[in-house]
C-alpha cells in the first residue's frame, strides 16, 4: 500500500516537472506559415520579396483598383462619368461634387501608397545589414526612394500635403508635413532616384525603376507645382538623355496588350489577367454596353468570356464633340453598337459613347484583363514640356512643333504659330489636346486644376463644385486612426 | 415505573435478537417508478439503524435478509425521493418512488469535478436531458434555447446546420470572441471551423456552419452552464465568456437497455418576403420611368408568364429524419453506453442540407479504489450548401438574386438557357443554385481516456488525456450555367484543413469531513496544445464542367492558385479550488488559475484568475427552518477574474507573410509583406464579475428557482486599436478599454398540478445592459457591412457595443413644404431626413444613435403537461428591445440601380402627387441625397414573441418481456411569430458576431415531426 502511494506520488511529481521543465518550450510560439524578420530581411531574396510587393503597393492594381485609381481623376471631369450597379451611388457623390470624407474610393487612394511607403522604408533600413552586394545595395536604395517619392507624389496631389514618414521608427502619431517639407522632399527623392536608377533598358527585370521614369515624374511634378522654368529644364534634359522614346506609330494599337513593349509607354501601372485578379485592369468589364455584340466602327465582336457588367463608364457627348473630325484618337469610342438581337442601339446622344482605349484582352482571365495603364508615355513629355515653355514664354515654333507631333500621330493638321494669338490661347489649346491625347488615363484632373478651370468647368456642367474640391477630403479613418491629421479645409 | 418499562423493552429486545440469530427473514418485492411504472434497477434498500442493505436486478427486484419483520426499510434512487416504509411483518413489499423534481441534491458537473447542488456557490444553470428543446436540434446549444437565464442563443439562419452564437451574460469582447468555452466529457474544445472558406465565386453566410455539430445531441444527458467567476475562473484566460460543460450519458447499472429514437419531419419556410408581382412590377416601374426614374428604353413592355423567382428557390416539405440507436447498461464494476446516429436534413432552400453519421462508446470500469474510463465518439458530417450570402453582382447568392431579379423575366430565354438580365450583373437565381455547387465533408474524433485512483481514504488523483481531431474538406465547383463560371471555363476550388488538438491534465482531488468542517480541495496542472493546417487549391479553364473537382489538373496550369498555412498555440495551467462547508450553512469556496498562452506577449505570457465564493443556507438556521412553507433558501455571493484570449496568432510579434501581387518582368510575383505592428505587453482580456443570487424552494420545492444580479467589466479588451494609418497599418491589437455588461436573472419552476393530470411550469427572465465604459482613447469605431451598406455600427464610450448609427427620417417632403430650411437638392416625395445640427445641410454629422443590437428582456415560457399516457410540452419564447438592420429593405428604398425588384409595400404605396404618402418616398430619385441606408425605418425592430416548440406525445402503457417501453409524438417548431419585423425571421442575425444585419438571409423553416421512441 505504501509502496503504491509512493509511486502515484511519484508519478504526479514526474508529471509536474515534465509540464514546468517543458514549459517555456512548450508556450513558445512557433511560427509556421510566417516569416521571421530577423533573418530574412537580412537576404537578398527577402529585400526583393519585399521590394516587389513595394512595387505592387504602387501601382495599386488589385481587385477593381485599376479603374476606382483613375476613376476618381475622371468622374468629375467633362470627360467622364458612370452609372450603373451598387457602387453608383458611390460614384454619383464624386459626380455631384458631394463629397465626404467617409465615402468610398479615398481610403483606396491613401492605404496602398503608405503601404508602398512603408515597404520602401523597411527597405531602406534593412538594407546596410543584409548580404546585398554593395552595387545592388545602391540599385535597391534608388528602386526604394523612386516608389516611395511617387506614392507620395500621388498622395501630395489627391489630398494636399500628408504626414511624412521616411523611417518604420517614428512615432506612430505623425501630423500633416508642412506644404514646402513634403514637395523638397519629393523632388531631392526623385533627383537622387534619377542619378542612381539604371539607364531605361538597363533595369534588371521588365517594370522596375529606371531613369527615364523618375526623370518623368520630376518634370510632371515641377509641372502640376507650376514650376515652368525646373520643368523645362528637366523635360530638356529628358529628350536629350533617353533618346530610345518615340510616338508609337499607330494610337489606337498603342493601347493593346500586344502592344505593351512600345517605345512610348516610360512608366506603368502593369496588369496581366489572373483569376485572383490582383493586377487586373478591369476597364473592358465597365466598357460593354448592355448586350453588346459588335461595333461596326471599330470592328470588335464581343467575346462569350468576356464579363459585361452593368457598372457602366459612360464618355459625355459633348466631350466627343470636341474632337477634330479626322482625329484618329477618337477611333477608340463608339458611337453606337450592334447588340444581341441585332439591333443598333445609338450610343451618342444619350451621353453614353464607350471608350475602348484598353482594348478587350483576347487572353483575360474572367474579368481581368492584362492592359497596362500608362501614368508617363512619350506624349506627355512632348506635351507638358510645350506647356512649360508656353507658361516661360508664350507660343514657340519649338513649342508648336512640339504638339504637332502628337498631332501628326493623330492625323491631324499641324498648328502654326500665326495662328496662335497668345499664350493664353495656346494654353487653351494645350489642354484640349491633352484631353484628347490622355482621355481615360487619369490625367484630366490634374491638367484642369493646373490650368484654373477645375472649378468653373464643373460649375458650367451645373456641378455643385467649389474651390475646396481642388483637394480631395482626407479619409475619414484616417483622420479618426490619428487626431494629429487636420482635415482639408471645408470638409 | 419508567426503568420498569425500559427493562421489560430491554428483554423483548434481546429476546428478539436471539430469535433473530437463529432464524432470519427474507423479504423481497419490486422498486417501481410511481409515474412511470418502469422498473428501478440499482436502487438501495437498506434496513434502518443498521449496515443490511441490498440493491435491485435489472427488473428492480430486490430480495433483503432481515432478523425483525418490525423494522423500517429506506428505499433511495438517484433523482427520487426517498422513501421509508415500515415493514410490518410483511415479506412482500413493492414500492414505488416518486421522481424529484427539485433534485436540489442532484450532482451537477462543475469545472474539474461535480459538486452537489445545495453545495453550490456559484451561479450554474443544469439542464437535464428531460429539458432539453424538443424537435430538432442539430447541435448541442440548440438542446437549451432559451432554458437558461442570461444565455442568449442566436441561429445566423435556417440554413440546416448553420452557425449559432451563444452569449453567457452578454457580449464582452470586440475582437477576442464572445464564445463560451465548451468542455465535452471534461476536454475543452477548440470550436473554429477547419474550413473557412467557400471556394472561388461561391458566396456564404458570413458565420460557418456550427462546428459542434459533429456532436450527436442524443448522446448528451445534460448541460451546465457556468455563469459568474465563481464557477468559470477555474477556466481561466478561456472562462471570462462562461463555460458550457456537456456531459454524455454513461451507463447504468442493470441488463443491457436498448433505446431506439426516431423522426421523420417536414419543413417549410416560416415566413416569405413579400415582394412585387410581375405585373405590380411593370405598372411600378413604368410609373416610375414616366416620372423621370430611369431612360425611357427601359420601359417594360408585354412579358410572358414572368416568374416568381423567390419561390422556386425554395423546397417544399423539406424533409427531415434522425434515427438514433444506443445499448448501454453495465454492472457494478462495468458500465457502457453506446449509441449510433444517423441525422438528414435538407433545407428549405433548393440545394441544400446536412447530414451527419455519428458513433460513441462511452465506457467506465472500476476495480476497488481504481477507476478508468474512456469516453470517444466519431462523426462523419457532410454540407451541402447552396450559394446564398453576403456577396453581390456575379457573386450574389440564391436569396439576393431572387429578390432583385425581374419578376417579368421567365426561368428560360428563347434558346432555353437560363435567362439572364441585362440590368444588373447577377446570374439567373436558379443558374447560381444549380450552377454552383459545393460540399464539404468533415470527419471528427474526440476522445478521452482516465484513470482515477483512490488513496489514502481521502485523496484521489485523476489523469485525464484527450484528443480532439478534426479534418475537413470542401469541394466547390462553379460551372459555365454561371457568368463567372462561363468567363473562366469552370472555377474549381478544394479547401482542406485539420485541426487537432490534444489535452493531458492531472488532478488531485483531497475531500475531508471533521465534525461540522467539510473541506474539498482540488490541485492540478493541464496542459493543451492546438494545431491548424489548411491548404487550397483553386483551378480554372476546364475543357468540360464533368470533372468538376476532381480532376484538377485538366484546368489551365497558368491559372492555379495553391495556398497553405499552418500555425498552433498551447495553454498550460496550474489550477487549485478549496470547498469549505461549515454546518451545512456557510459555503465557501475559493479558486485559482494561473494559465500560461503562447498567443501573449513575452512581457505577459502567464495571467492569475482568482475567484471567492461565499453561500448561506438559510434554510438550515432555526429561524427559517420554522417556516413550513420554505423548504431551501441560500444566498450565494461570488466574485473573480476570468480572461480572454481567443484572438489570432502571432499578435504579438512581427512576422512576414504573402503580400499584394506584383507585376516584374512580364509575369505575377509573389511578394512578401509584414503582417502587424508587434506588441510585446499582448495579455488576455480581463474579466471581473461580481454575482449576488437567490435560490429557494417554497411548499416542499413544489416551487422552486432563483435569483441573480450580476455585473461583469471586461477590461484590457483586445482592441484592434485603429493607428494612424500612415504607418501602412490599420491596426494594432492592443490591450485598452472596458465594456460592462450587467442583467438581473429570474428562474422560476413551479409543478402547479400533481396527480393525474400534471402541469408544471418553467419561466425564465433575463434583464440585460451592455455599455462601453472606455475605448483607450478612440473616439468611435465603425463597423458592419453589407453589400453596398458600410458603416452600420458605432462603438462609442457610453453607449452599448455595436449600436445602430444612422439617420432620422422624419417623413416625406411634400408639395406645400417651406424647401428654404434646407440647403439639399430635395424635391416633393424625397425623404425627409432629420437635420439634428440645424446647418441646414443633411450629412454624416446628422447621424445618431438607432438603437442597440441586444435585447434588454428576454423571457422564456415552457409548460409541460400529462395525463396518463399523454404528454404535452408548449414553449414560447420572446425577446425585447433589439434592433436589426433589415438590409432588404435597404434594398428596396436604395436600390443599386432601378431595375431590381424589391420588397412590395413601400413601392405600392409610395409617394406621388396624387397619394401624398408621408411614409414612403417617391423611389424617382432614391439616390439623390446620397447614401442614407442606415436609418430608422431599415434599422427595425427585431423583438418578437414565438411559439418555439410543442411537443404532444402519447406513451403506450406496454411493459413486457421485449417491449420496456414505446411512445410515440408529434412535434412543431417555430408554429407562431408575433413581431414587427419585415424580414425572414427577427431571432437570427446573418451576419454573425456583435453587428446585427439580416440579408439574404437563408430563411427559417417551420418544421412538423412525427416520432417514435422504443425501450427495449
Amino acid at each position: 500500500m505504501k509502496k503504491k502511494i509512493k509511486n502515484i506520488l511519484l508519478g504526479t511529481l514526474v508529471t509536474s516537472t515534465v509540464f514546468l521543465t517543458g514549459c517555456n518550450d512548450f508556450l513558445k510560439e512557433e511560427v509556421f506559415s510566417q516569416l521571421a524578420p530577423e533573418n530574412y530581411l537580412k537576404t537578398k531574396e527577402g529585400l526583393t520579396s519585399v521590394l516587389y510587393e513595394t512595387y505592387a503597393k504602387a501601382a495599386n492594381m488589385n481587385s477593381n483598383n485599376s479603374i476606382y485609381v483613375l476613376g476618381p481623376q475622371e468622374f468629375m471631369t467633362d470627360v467622364l462619368y458612370q452609372s450603373g450597379d451598387n457602387v453608383e451611388a458611390t460614384i454619383r457623390n464624386f459626380r455631384e461634387f458631394n463629397w465626404e470624407p467617409s465615402m468610398d474610393f479615398l481610403t483606396q487612394n491613401w492605404d496602398s501608397y503608405y503601404q508602398c511607403i512603408r515597404n520602401a522604408n523597411i527597405v531602406l533600413e534593412n538594407i546596410q545589414n543584409s548580404n546585398l552586394p554593395a552595387s545592388d545595395k545602391t540599385l535597391f536604395e534608388a528602386e526604394a526612394r523612386f516608389l516611395r517619392a511617387v506614392s507620395y507624389y500621388k498622395l501630395y496631389f489627391f489630398f494636399g500635403s500628408v504626414p511624412l514618414r521616411t523611417s518604420t521608427t517614428q512615432e506612430l502619431s505623425l501630423p500633416r508635413a508642412s506644404e514646402e517639407e513634403l514637395k523638397q522632399f519629393i523632388i531631392a527623392e526623385l533627383k537622387f532616384a534619377s542619378e542612381n536608377l539604371p539607364n531605361p533598358g538597363a533595369e534588371l527585370q521588365k517594370y522596375r525603376a529606371h531613369k527615364a521614369a523618375a526623370s518623368g515624374y520630376l518634370m510632371k511634378f515641377y509641372l502640376n507645382t507650376k514650376n515652368w522654368g525646373e520643368a523645362s529644364a528637366v523635360s530638356s534634359q529628358f529628350l536629350n538623355s533617353f533618346k530610345k522614346y518615340a510616338l508609337f506609330a499607330e494610337y489606337k494599337d498603342l493601347f493593346k496588350v500586344e502592344n505593351e513593349n512600345n517605345s512610348e509607354y516610360i512608366w506603368v501601372r502593369p496588369a496581366i489577367p489572373s483569376a485572383d485578379r490582383l493586377t487586373a485592369n478591369s476597364w473592358s468589364n465597365v466598357s460593354f454596353p448592355d448586350n453588346f455584340k459588335s461595333s461596326p466602327e471599330t470592328g470588335l465582336m464581343f467575346k462569350s468570356t468576356w464579363l459585361n457588367w452593368p457598372n457602366e463608364y459612360r464618355i459625355y457627348d459633348k466631350f466627343y464633340e470636341t474632337f477634330e473630325v479626322k482625329d484618329k484618337r477618337k477611333d477608340l469610342m463608339i458611337t453606337y453598337y450592334i447588340n444581341t438581337s441585332d439591333q443598333r442601339v445609338e450610343l451618342k446622344g444619350n451621353d453614353n459613347i464607350r471608350s475602348f482605349k484598353y482594348w478587350p484582352d483576347q487572353n483575360h482571365v474572367g474579368a481581368s484583363h492584362g492592359n497596362d495603364i500608362p501614368e508617363i508615355r512619350f506624349a506627355d513629355i512632348l506635351l507638358s514640356r510645350a506647356e512649360a515653355l508656353n507658361e516661360l514664354n508664350g507660343p514657340t515654333a519649338e513649342a508648336i512643333q512640339l504638339v504637332n507631333q502628337v498631332r501628326t500621330r493623330a492625323g491631324l493638321s499641324a498648328l502654326k504659330l500665326e495662328n496662335i494669338p497668345s499664350k493664353e490661347a495656346f494654353r487653351d489649346i494645350l489642354l484640349t489636346e491633352r484631353g484628347h491625347e490622355f482621355y481615360n488615363e487619369g490625367h484630366r484632373r490634374m491638367d484642369l486644376i493646373r490650368t484654373g478651370k477645375f472649378v468653373s468647368n464643373a460649375q458650367e456642367r451645373g456641378k455643385n463644385a467649389q474651390s475646396h474640391h481642388l483637394l480631395f477630403p482626407i479619409p475619414q479613418v484616417v483622420i479618426d486612426s490619428d487626431p494629429a491629421i487636420q482635415q482639408n479645409p471645408n470638409y | 415505573m419508567n426503568r420498569n418499562l425500559a427493562k421489560i423493552w430491554l428483554a423483548v429486545l434481546l429476546l428478539l435478537f436471539s430469535i433473530n440469530a437463529l432464524a432470519q427473514d427474507i423479504i423481497t418485492g419490486k422498486v417501481i417508478d410511481a409515474k412511470t411504472k418502469e422498473a428501478l434497477p440499482g436502487a438501495t434498500v437498506k434496513l434502518e439503524g443498521t449496515t443490511i442493505a441490498t440493491s435491485t436486478n435489472q427488473d428492480g427486484d430486490y430480495s433483503l435478509s432481515i432478523s425483525n419483520l418490525n423494522g423500517k426499510i429506506h428505499i433511495s434512487y438517484i433523482g427520487y425521493i426517498s422513501r421509508i416504509i415500515d415493514v410490518s411483518d410483511r415479506k412482500k413489499i413493492d414500492i414505488e418512488l416518486d421522481p424529484d423534481v427539485s433534485s436540489l441534491d442532484d450532482v451537477v458537473v462543475i469545472g474539474y469535478g461535480t459538486a452537489k447542488k445545495s453545495d453550490i456557490t456559484g451561479s450554474v444553470a443544469s439542464i437535464s436531458e428531460k429539458d432539453f428543446n424538443k424537435g430538432v436540434n442539430v447541435s448541442a446549444e440548440q438542446l437549451i434555447v432559451g432554458k437558461v437565464a442570461g444565455v442568449q442563443i442566436v441561429q445566423s439562419s435556417g440554413e440546416p446546420g448553420g452557425g449559432i452564437s451563444v452569449n453567457i451574460r452578454g457580449m464582452g469582447s470586440l475582437n477576442a470572441g464572445n464564445s463560451p468555452l465548451y468542455v465535452v466529457d471534461g476536454f475543452p474544445i477548440d470550436n473554429s471551423s477547419t474550413v473557412s472558406g467557400t471556394g472561388a465565386n461561391f458566396t456564404g453566410m458570413r458565420t460557418a456552419r456550427n462546428p459542434l455539430n459533429s456532436i450527436n445531441p442524443s448522446d448528451i444527458a445534460s448541460i451546465e452552464v457556468l455563469k459568474d467567476a465563481s464557477a468559470t475562473a477555474i477556466y481561466g484566460s478561456r472562462g471570462a465568456n462562461g463555460v458550457v460543460l456537456i456531459s454524455t450519458k454513461r451507463g447504468k447499472e442493470g441488463g443491457l437497455k436498448i433505446n431506439y429514437d426516431q423522426y421523420y419531419g417536414v419543413q417549410n419556410i416560416m415566413n416569405d418576403l413579400d415582394l412585387l408581382s410581375a405585373n405590380d412590377y411593370k405598372t411600378v416601374m413604368n410609373s416610375l420611368i414616366d416620372a423621370g426614374a430611369g431612360a425611357a428604353s427601359l420601359k417594360i413592355g408585354e412579358f410572358s408568364g414572368g416568374t416568381d423567382w423567390l419561390s422556386q428557390m425554395y423546397q417544399k416539405d423539406a424533409p427531415i429524419q434522425n434515427h438514433n440507436i444506443s445499448f448501454s447498461g453495465g454492472n457494478q464494476s462495468t458500465k457502457y453506453h453506446t449509441s449510433l446516429n444517423y441525422f438528414d436534413q435538407d433545407g428549405v432552400l433548393i440545394n441544400s442540407g446536412n447530414k451527419r453519421y455519428s458513433a460513441r462508446i462511452n465506457l467506465e470500469h472500476t476495480n476497488k479504489n481504481f477507476k478508468f474510463g474512456t469516453n470517444i465518439t466519431s462523426s462523419y458530417v457532410s454540407d451541402k450548401y447552396v450559394a446564398n450570402g453576403f456577396d453581390l453582382n456575379e457573386r450574389a447568392g440564391i436569396i439576393y438574386a431572387a429578390t432583385t431579379y425581374e419578376p417579368t423575366l421567365s426561368i428560360f430565354d428563347k434558346d432555353n438557357n437560363y435567362s439572364l438580365s441585362k440590368n444588373m450583373n447577377i446570374d439567373n437565381p436558379l443558374a447560381i443554385a444549380n450552377g454552383k455547387t459545393s460540399l464539404s465533408q468533415l470527419y471528427r474524433t474526440l476522445g478521452t481516456i482516465y484513470g482515477e485512483l483512490k488513496f489514502l481514504k481521502d485523496f484521489t488523483a485523476r489523469l485525464n488525456l484527450g484528443a480532439d481531431i478534426t479534418s475537413q474538406r470542401r469541394d466547390t465547383y462553379v460551372d459555365r450555367q454561371t457568368i463567372e463560371g462561363r468567363a473562366n471555363g469552370g472555377i474549381a476550388s478544394i479547401l482542406s484543413g485539420t485541426n487537432n488538438s490534444f489535452l493531458s491534465e492531472l488532478t488531485l482531488n483531497y475531500a475531508k469531513k471533521i465534525d461540522k468542517h467539510d473541506f474539498n480541495v482540488l490541485l492540478g496542472t493541464t496542459g493543451q496544445q492546438f494545431n491548424f493546417f489548411d491548404q487550397s487549391s483553386q483551378g480554372s479553364g476546364f475543357p468540360s464542367d464533368a470533372t468538376k473537382t476532381d480532376n484538377m489538373s485538366l484546368g489551365d496550369p497558368t491559372r492555379f492558385i495553391v495556398t497553405s498555412g499552418r500555425s498552433r498555440n498551447s495553454l498550460l495551467s496550474y489550477l487549485g479550488r478549496v470547498n469549505y462547508n461549515l454546518s451545512e450553512k456557510y459555503l465557501f469556496t475559493a479558486s485559482l488559475r494561473i494559465d500560461g498562452s503562447s498567443r501573449f506577449g513575452e512581457n505577459n505570457k502567464y495571467g492569475i484568475f482568482p475567484s471567492f465564493a461565499f453561500a448561506w443556507r438559510l434554510e438550515n438556521e432555526e429561524l427559517i427552518k420554522d417556516l413550513d412553507y420554505i423548504s431551501s433558501l441560500k444566498l450565494r455571493s461570488s466574485w473573480g477574474q476570468t480572461g480572454n484570449q481567443a484572438i489570432g496568432n502571432y499578435q504579438s510579434m512581427t512576422t512576414y507573410t504573402s503580400g499584394q501581387k506584383s507585376v516584374i518582368g512580364n509575369q505575377q510575383v509573389s511578394t512578401t509583406t509584414p503582417n502587424r505592428v508587434p506588441n510585446p505587453n499582448l495579455k488576455w482580456e480581463t474579466s471581473e464579475q461580481l454575482n449576488f443570487g437567490l435560490d429557494y424552494g417554497l411548499y416542499n420545492n413544489r416551487i422552486t428557482g432563483s435569483f441573480d444580479w450580476f455585473v461583469k467589466t471586461t477590461r484590457d479588451m483586445l482592441l484592434n486599436l485603429p493607428i494612424p494609418r500612415t504607418t501602412g497599418f490599420t491596426t494594432m491589437m492592443t490591450n485598452v478599454g472596458s465594456v460592462r455588461n450587467g442583467g438581473f436573472e429570474v428562474l422560476l419552476n413551479s409543478r402547479n398540478l400533481t396527480g393525474l393530470l400534471s402541469w408544471e411550469t418553467t419561466l425564465n427572465l433575463t434583464w440585460l445592459n451592455n455599455k462601453v465604459l472606455d475605448l483607450g482613447g478612440v473616439e468611435n469605431i465603425f463597423s458592419g457591412s453589407a453589400g453596398g451598406t458600410s458603416n452600420v455600427a458605432i462603438i462609442k464610450e457610453s453607449l452599448p457595443m455595436y449600436s445602430f448609427f444612422g439617420y432620422i427620417i422624419d417623413g416625406v417632403w411634400q408639395v406645400g413644404d417651406d424647401f428654404s430650411t434646407t440647403k439639399d437638392k430635395v424635391k416633393p416625395g424625397d425623404f425627409k431626413y432629420r437635420d439634428l445640427n440645424g446647418d441646414m445641410v443633411v450629412n454624416a454629422s446628422d447621424r445618431q444613435v438607432l438603437g442597440s443590437p441586444f435585447p434588454n428582456f428576454m423571457a422564456s415560457l415552457t409548460n409541460n403537461f400529462s395525463y396518463k399516457g399523454f404528454n404535452l410540452n408548449v414553449f414560447f419564447d420572446g425577446v425585447w428591445g433589439a434592433k436589426m438592420l433589415n438590409n432588404n429593405l435597404v434594398d428596396t428604398y436604395f436600390p443599386a440601380n432601378l431595375m431590381r425588384n424589391r420588397l412590395s409595400e413601400p413601392l405600392l404605396n409610395r409617394w406621388t402627387s396624387s397619394n401624398p404618402s408621408n411614409e414612403h418616398p417617391s423611389f424617382i430619385n432614391p439616390l439623390g441625397q446620397g447614401k442614407k441606408e442606415v436609418n430608422n425605418y431599415t434599422v427595425e425592430d427585431a423583438s418578437f414573441l414565438r411559439l418555439n416548440t410543442v411537443k404532444l406525445g402519447y406513451d403506450f402503457s406496454i411493459n413486457n418481456s421485449v417491449v420496456k417501453g414505446l411512445g410515440v409524438f408529434v412535434t412543431g417548431q417555430n408554429l407562431a411569430m408575433w413581431t414587427k419585423y419585415k424580414g425572414y425571421d427577427p431571432s437570427i442575425n446573418p451576419n454573425g458576431g456583435g453587428v446585427r444585419i439580416d440579408w439574404n438571409a437563408f430563411p427559417t423553416a417551420r418544421t412538423i415531426l412525427f416520432g417514435v421512441n422504443l425501450n427495449l
